[in-house]
């Protein structure tokens, strides 16, 4: 390390540069600069992972595994109803503005339409005979929780 | 010196592909014993994943007492079977969990399982003639075990049904930790296993049904390492033409729906297979033999609710578990070990 020429200004006491400007070596800037730049990604990624998806509640729709459809019940203005094919049969999938439900299916337990409307937690709807799974994907409050057991 | 020019760019790159791997949030839904089953493991790759599924599938064509060609089927069909080592490890455990819980925990219910329709959906109540002939067919002591051969008498079957998925959830623990993975998130049908801690290093929030009102929460449980399971009647049950209510959860001394005076029981330990067989011995026992079993276990918490709405806690818990929701100013009952 060879060039380390850090020049005092000011009033020249070495004990108490407080008013000089430091000029780091070029590598040392680097770093800095490098850090600097890996501070803000990181800031732009929590930014990203924690606001983008608190804003939207989306709700996936799947079958035997896999998505069949995303809908942002979030944009969602007024109740509507769409048909799933599942394995075997068929659901009724009911949005509205934040929630979702499975309106009527002809699964013989009707476990799905009786479970009501996913607004919010961390529980999905299941059709298990049609292979159906309903889950909110971000924008679930699930009081921050990660499964639930039972 | 012109070697360490490059090493901030190196560091920035380490930083940028973490941080976008950690984004890359890896997980696996499929079906299987019956259930919809979720491998969560942000850092393991789809191959580990695709691993996890082929294993339940392996061990439900050990395990299942539908499907013919499986070592359970074949011991239910002729009454002797060679035994795998995994499917006489899961049996071995049944039977000795059924002497520990004085039979509460039986794997020969079946026949009075399926003669209430809960195998096939087609619900009926048996009347009491009917469930006394079943009954002379049930008992975990029928169940010979010796080494990797096992023997039941005529009319008698074996169904795993009720330590299976608990087993799975040991089983794909084991293949993601050898896989290099530290934190994945394992639910198979609502038996959970938490393996580590979370990416960021606080502990899982695993929340418990309210057996009530199964789209709310009685509470949540934070744990790290652990495998949470719950047993509870508003899993599966069916409603007679008569108004009742008939759970899924069967009574061995009875031959009906165990109704002893809890609606829910969670346990949380570090052995899935475990877990899965108290939960529902617990569950048959009741609260007085439920808790005087759980103080002398070591390495296993857990949460009960009885019929009146009460907790029954394991004092193991006391900073794990937070009760929420119509629950959150219910009794709670330490259990002290």
């Amino acid at each position: 390390m060879g060039n380390e020429k850090v020049t005092l200004k000011g009033n020249g006491r070495r004990s108490e540069p407080l008013s000089g400007k430091i000029k780091f070596p070029i590598q040392t800037r680097v770093w800095i600069g490098t850090l600097a730049i890996a501070f803000a990604v990181c800031l732009a990624a929590a930014a990203v992972v924690w606001l983008l998806p608190g804003s939207r509640r989306v709700a996936r729709v799947s079958v035997d595994g896999a998505v069949v459809r995303e809908i942002d019940l979030s944009a969602v203005t007024a109740e509507g109803s769409f048909v799933v094919e599942g394995v075997g049969g068929t659901n009724t999938v009911t949005v509205r503005p934040g929630g979702v439900c499975v309106s009527a299916a002809d699964c013989p337990d009707q476990v799905c339409v009786k479970r009501g409307w996913l607004e919010g937690g961390a529980a999905p709807i299941v059709c298990l005979p049609h292979r159906l799974v309903i889950e909110l994907v971000s924008g679930g409050d699930g009081n921050a929780l990660d499964a639930i057991s039972g | 010196m012109n070697r360490l020019r490059f090493a901030p760019l190196l560091a920035l790159a380490l930083v940028l592909s973490f941080s976008l791997s950690a984004c890359a949030a890896a997980s696996r839904t499929f079906f299987a014993m019956d259930t919809v089953m979720t491998v969560s493991a942000p850092l393991a790759g789809d191959a580990l994943l695709a691993a996890c599924e082929e294993e339940v599938r392996r061990l439900e064509a050990l395990f299942s007492v539908t499907e013919p060609d499986s070592e359970i089927a074949r011991l239910n069909e002729t009454g002797e079977a060679a035994l795998s080592d995994d499917t006489a490890r899961v049996l071995g455990f049944a039977l000795e969990e059924a002497a520990l819980t004085q039979g509460a925990l039986d794997v020969t219910l079946y026949p009075v399982v399926r003669a209430w329709g809960f195998t096939t959906g087609d619900y009926r109540v048996p009347d009491d003639d009917e469930l006394a002939a079943l009954l002379a067919r049930v008992g975990w002591t029928r169940v010979e075990l010796d080494g990797g051969t096992v023997r039941v008498p005529e009319g008698t079957m074996v169904d795993l049904g009720s330590v299976a998925k608990g087993y799975a959830s040991d089983r794909l623990a084991a293949l993601l930790r050898e896989g290099g993975v530290q934190s994945a998130l394992i639910d198979l049908g609502g038996n959970i296993y938490g393996l580590g801690a979370k990416a960021d290093g606080s502990p899982w929030r695993i929340g418990v049904r309210d057996p009530k009102d199964p789209s709310g929460l009685a509470g949540a449980l934070s744990v790290t390492d652990k495998a949470v399971v719950t047993s509870g009647s508003y899993e599966r049950n069916f409603t007679a033409p008569d108004g009742t209510v008939y759970g899924h959860i069967f009574d061995p001394a009875t031959g009906r729906p165990a109704e002893n005076g809890l609606i829910s029981v969670t346990v949380v330990g570090g052995s899935g297979l475990e877990c899965d067989a108290l939960s529902t011995a617990l569950y048959v026992m009741g609260p007085d033999r439920a808790c005087a079993l759980l103080e002398t276990l070591d390495g296993v918490e857990a949460v009960l609710i009885d019929d009146q709405g009460a907790f029954w806690i394991t004092e193991g818990l006391k900073n794990a578990f937070t009760p929420m929701g119509a629950y959150a100013w219910a009794t709670i009952n330490w259990i002290q070990k």
